[in-house]
This record gives C-alpha cells, sequence and structure tokens, in this order.
C-alpha cells in the first residue's frame, strides 16, 4: 500500500521534532551521540509515530511492540520520542546524565517506563529481542487452544496474528560482536517472523570506518545465510522506512526473522558531525553542530 | 558422638546434591507452566524427564552462552521462568558481562545453574575456583551453594520462588553425606547453625559441610567442642548469625571447595573486620587454578593437594584456637 504524501510529511515533521529535542539534550551537557543519534533519527520517528503498537498512557501495555535499542548509547533519540509522545515533560531533557534522571547515559529499563532494553553493553540486544519474540510465540500458543500440543516449532510457530512484535535496532559496529550471529542463528532456528532487526548501517564506529576495523562485508549475503529475510533501503528516507516496516509485517507467517539494512550517514543532517563521523562529541564540536542543527530544521 | 541441633540427619552413605536440584526443578515445572527449561548443550536436571513430558518448555541454544543468557532475560522480562544449566565457566563465565547488563541491571527472573569446584578429572578448564568471587561482587545477585541433596532440593525450590536472578552452584566434588532431615528450614540469606560449639566455629558451604562434619570428630576426639554454621546462601551473607558464633567462641575457620579470593572466607573475614575482629582462617583454595585428579574413597590426589580435607580443617580449628589464646595473652 503506497503511503500518501501528508503521512510522510507529517513524519518528516516530527523527525524535526525529534532533532531539536536531541540538541536540547546535548546542550544541556555539551555533550551526546550526536553522530549514531542523528542516523537513526527518521527509523525511531517512524517506528513511534507509524508503525508501533505504542501507548504513550500505558507504557506496560502488555500488547505493545517491543523496541530494543541494541545500540543503546543512542539513547538520545529514543527521550526525544519519549518527550514528543507526552510520557515525559519535555524539562526532562535538560535531566540528560543527572543523578537520578529518567534520562540515563545509557538507556535503562528499571528507571525509565518507556524503555524496554536497559543496553549499553554492545552487541546483546538481538538475543534479548529474540527471547521477547519466542515469549510472544509462548504465550500465544498457550492461549490458544488449537495450538498442537507437542512439538516445540509444531506447537509455537504456528500462524496466529502476533500479540506483539519485536524491533531491534543495531549499529553496525556492534555487528563485529560475535554473540550478534548465535542471536541470528537463533531466531533463525525458531523461526521468529515476528522479530524485525534494523541495522543502522552508519559505516562509521569509534574508531574510523567499520568495514576498515573489521569488514562486515557481503553484510546483506551474511544475513541472508543465516536465513533472515532481509531488505536494503535508504534509513533517511521516510518513505522507504515505512515501506519495508509495513511488507515485514504482511510477510508475517513466512517463518523467518527480518533484517531491514538501513543505509544511513553518521551525524546525518549536521555538516559538524557528519564531516568528523561524530561519536560521543564534547564541546565546541557538539555546539557547533546544534547550531547548525537549529538554523537547518528551525521550519517546524 | 557430637550433638547437633535439630532437623539433623547425618547418614554417611554417599549423596548426590544434583539429585535435589533435580527434584525440586521437575516438581516446580509441573506446577508452573512460566518454568523453561534454557539449554547449552550441557545437559539439564532432569532432562530424559523433560524431553518425555515437556518438550515444549525445553530451549536448546547450542554452545552459544552468550546468546542463551540474554535470550532467556528476554523470556523473563515477558513473564516466563528460564533455568540455565551449565559448567559455571560456561553459563556464567562465557556470558559474566551479558548475566551483568542484561539480566542484573532489571533484575530479571533467570536461574543459573553452575558446576564448579576444585575436584575432577576435567582439569584445569572446568575445575574452576573463581566461580563465588568473582559472581559475589555483582549487585542484585543471590548465590546458592547447597551441601547435600536434601538442601539442593529446598535451595533449588526457593532460587524458583525467589523473583529475581539467583545462581544455584552445584559443587564438582566427591559425593556429600546426608547431613539434612526432610524437615529442615530453608531461607534464602539465613545460615543454619548445625551444631553449637564452645571452642571454635567452622562455617563451611557445599560439599565442605561433610569436610566440616568429619573434623567435627577428629577435633572431639582430641577434647574439642567445635560449632558447624551451615553457609548456603553466599550472597546475601547472614552477618547476623556469623556474629552470633563469633561472638560465642571467638575463633572462626571457614571452608569453600573455592578459591579464598572473594569467596565465603573473605566475606566472612570482613563481616567480622567490620563488627568483631575475630581471629579466623580460611581454607579453601589459595591463588591457583585446579587441575586433574584421582578421585576414589581410597585416594583424592586433590582433596591432598588443595588441603581440603577434614584433617587439613582440624589443623585450622586448632591453629585458629591458638590464634585466639595468644591475643588473649597479649590483651
Amino acid at each position: 500500500m503506497a503511503h500518501d504524501e501528508k503521512l510522510i510529511k507529517d513524519l518528516e515533521k516530527k523527525a524535526n521534532l525529534l532533532r531539536n529535542n536531541c540538541f536540547d539534550i546535548f546542550g544541556s551537557t555539551q555533550m551526546g551521540h550526536g553522530g549514531g543519534t542523528m542516523s537513526i533519527i527518521e527509523l525511531i520517528t517512524s517506528l513511534y509515530f507509524h508503525h508501533m503498537k505504542f501507548d504513550p498512557k500505558n507504557t506496560d501495555w502488555p500488547e505493545r511492540d517491543r523496541l530494543v535499542l541494541s545500540k543503546a548509547h543512542c539513547c538520545e533519540a529514543i527521550y526525544a520520542a519519549l518527550v514528543e509522545l507526552g510520557v515525559y515533560p519535555k524539562s526532562t531533557l535538560k535531566t540528560y546524565y543527572c543523578f537520578a534522571s529518567p534520562f540515563q547515559g545509557h538507556a535503562d529499563r528499571w528507571c525509565t517506563p518507556g524503555i524496554d532494553y536497559s543496553g549499553g553493553s554492545l552487541g546483546q540486544g538481538l538475543s534479548f529481542a529474540a527471547g521477547m519474540a519466542l515469549a510472544e510465540k509462548m504465550k500465544m500458543a498457550e492461549k490458544n487452544a488449537n495450538a498442537p500440543q507437542t512439538g516445540f516449532l509444531q506447537r509455537y510457530i504456528v500462524r496466529f496474528d502476533p500479540a506483539y512484535r519485536s524491533y531491534c535496532i543495531l549499529g553496525d559496529g556492534e555487528c563485529h560482536e560475535g554473540m550478534v550471529w548465535e542471536a541470528a542463528m537463533f531466531a533463525a532456528k525458531y523461526k521468529l517472523d515476528n522479530l524485525i532487526a534494523i541495522v543502522d548501517y552508519n559505516k562509521f564506529s569509534l574508531d574510523g570506518p567499520t568495514n576498515e576495523i573489521m569488514n562486515l562485508e557481503p553484510f546483506v549475503d551474511k544475513w541472508k545465510a543465516f536465513g533472515w529475510w532481509v531488505t536494503e533501503i535508504d534509513g533517511h528516507d521516510i518513505r522507504q522506512i515505512v515501506d519495508a516496516l509495513d511488507l515485514t509485517n504482511k510477510l508475517y507467517g513466512d517463518y523467518r526473522p527480518k533484517c531491514i539494512i538501513a543505509h544511513t550517514v553518521k551525524g546525518h543532517g549536521i555538516p559538524a558531525w557528519e564531516t568528523e563521523h561524530i561519536h560521543l562529541g564534547r564541546g565546541e564540536v557538539i555546539m557547533r553542530g546544534i547550531k547548525e542543527g537549529r538554523e537547518k530544521y528551525a521550519d517546524i | 558422638m557430637p550433638t547437633f541441633n535439630k532437623h539433623i540427619q547425618i547418614d554417611n552413605k554417599p549423596n548426590m546434591a544434583a539429585m535435589g536440584v533435580e527434584k525440586a526443578i521437575i516438581a516446580a515445572a509441573i506446577k508452573d507452566s512460566r518454568i523453561i527449561a534454557v539449554l547449552e548443550d550441557m545437559g539439564f536436571p532432569g532432562l530424559l524427564w523433560f524431553k518425555k513430558n515437556m518438550p515444549d518448555r525445553m530451549i536448546e541454544c547450542g554452545i552459544a552462552e552468550q546468546n542463551a543468557a540474554v535470550m532467556a532475560a528476554g523470556l523473563a522480562a515477558e513473564g516466563f521462568i528460564p533455568i540455565i544449566n551449565s559448567f559455571l565457566f560456561a553459563d556464567v563465565g562465557r556470558a559474566y558481562n551479558q548475566i551483568r547488563q542484561s539480566i542484573l541491571v532489571d533484575r530479571f527472573n533467570v536461574k543459573f545453574i553452575g558446576r564448579e569446584g576444585v575436584w575432577g578429572e576435567t582439569g584445569i578448564s572446568h575445575n574452576t575456583v573463581e566461580g563465588i568471587g568473582s559472581t559475589r561482587v555483582l549487585p542484585n545477585l543471590v548465590i546458592l551453594n547447597p551441601s547435600d541433596s536434601v538442601e539442593a532440593e529446598k535451595a533449588a525450590e526457593a532460587m524458583l520462588q525467589y523473583v529475581g536472578p539467583v545462581l544455584l552452584r552445584q559443587e564438582s566434588s566427591p559425593p556429600s553425606i546426608r547431613i539434612f532431615a526432610d524437615d529442615v528450614p530453608f531461607d534464602i540469606g539465613k545460615a543454619y547453625l548445625i551444631k553449637d560449639g564452645k571452642d571454635a566455629t567452622i562455617i563451611a558451604t557445599g560439599y565442605m559441610l561433610t569436610e566440616a562434619i568429619r573434623a567435627i570428630d577428629i577435633l572431639e576426639k582430641d577434647g574439642l567442642d567445635v560449632g558447624i554454621l551451615d553457609m548456603c546462601t553466599l550472597k546475601p551473607l547472614d552477618d547476623e548469625a556469623i556474629i552470633r558464633v563469633a561472638e560465642k567462641t571467638g575463633a572462626i575457620v571457614t571452608a569453600e571447595n573455592g578459591s579464598v579470593i572473594g569467596g565465603l572466607g573473605d566475606g566472612v573475614a570482613a563481616i567480622l573486620s567490620e563488627n568483631l575482629p575475630t581471629p579466623l582462617i580460611r581454607v579453601g583454595v589459595e591463588d591457583e587454578f585446579s587441575q586433574s585428579g584421582k578421585i576414589t574413597p581410597q585416594k583424592d590426589e586433590l582433596k591432598v593437594h588443595f588441603g581440603l580435607s577434614a584433617e587439613d580443617l582440624a589443623v585450622s580449628v586448632k591453629e585458629v584456637i591458638a590464634k585466639r589464646e595468644k591475643l588473649k595473652k597479649r590483651k
């Protein structure tokens, strides 16, 4: 189903609001993961404001879609969305990095309702999302008297409409971690077609170009070889993002976990951060980027 | 014959703690459909029973402990109670940071059974010594280390009833003796005073409780009345019970099947130093890895090498009493 122009425009406007919330966060500390956060703004916007089932008034809603931000250092983007959704007041943005703030330096489920996963140690999120996806299958079989009683896969991997889906955003750099591929094997073995991995392929990690540090290519083939359905998109093109996400819904029942490889730019939209492929920026470069960003994304 | 407190029923026949764990897990799995066996290609307590009766509640992750731990966290986040079983170096050691980050931070209800201890033919890789020390430092983790099949069954039951992450250490050791009667009470965090004593107290955990009970006999023949405190819960330690026995006897020997660094001995030493400085000797493995050794009732090369026998404990008890007397004279 083609999405109308209005939806795309509305989401683009939302993305700008999220960017400005991020600038508030970074400005309050003169610090932040500017690069990786800007590369997932459109992905986070599309998930929260179009695709995922999420109730801002009931963040523990059992049927909400789960979002695991495996690259949890870029939690600023989720905080920006949670504020825009009204889960937290705008004043919370300025408490980032502060003691007892719900906006911790890395996403923390325990102290931040609305966050599904406490990350920061990279490479672990996909396993967690897989566990949640498998739990969904098991709970649905439990509820449904028609589910076969014997055989693990027979019992669980039958086509009920999923109560929820499990989304996981990974960084490209963390795909160097071996356990990402343990999780990839696991998800394929248990036929988790309710699990959707989205890789923010921004081509840069902390020390430099991701594929010079440790080559991931042929990246698409790797996921395919592990038994996943894979598609590639421009991770800054909202139309491509929502089309890909909708397609993963339609493909539910094909017994394959899904991987969306989103080609992105680290620091996207902010010249100061794009040119330096900024990871955790501090001081002048962060403030210069915020100034550039506020001018560029002011028309909202 | 030493006089033991209530709920003690010594039987010197070989006794396997693992049997108690298996019994408790099967009984709980029948009652509670949230319990899930998460396998790492290293068996499971009641494996055959699960295969026959509950194959739909077994998840086999293969030899990929990091994924198993974090995937289990995802299951726990959705209300299931996953149990992971392997050698401690594998299910805990290989997934140490995964457990910290993805389980303990959010206090997810994941249970670990980890086999470790110095004894075994398998050698340095599997007979690890660092399990207690490396896990006691982790916040939000309860650590249990039962000594016989009765206590193991109670500990496993308590582990499954408790809401939060638990490590049940299952020791690789020679068979223990049976120590407890079936009606012994068990509470996480409560030590059990097996025997009162006047001259000194041995605070023992896991298999070393068996050696402690043997040591009491030896010491009684030498005219010494020595108490035993069973410390099944290694975290949180029962500091009140520790202080109480130290007050009474003023001489403490700790006994554990693992490194003395960061282990039970260090924990007891810290509590006593801060509250009631008491002469103390820590019996356990010095700063050293284990290795292969023959273990038969006639010959136990590792017990001799590491000084973990009842005779070694008896020597340490006499030494700690001598320390106490020396200190008294100085005062």
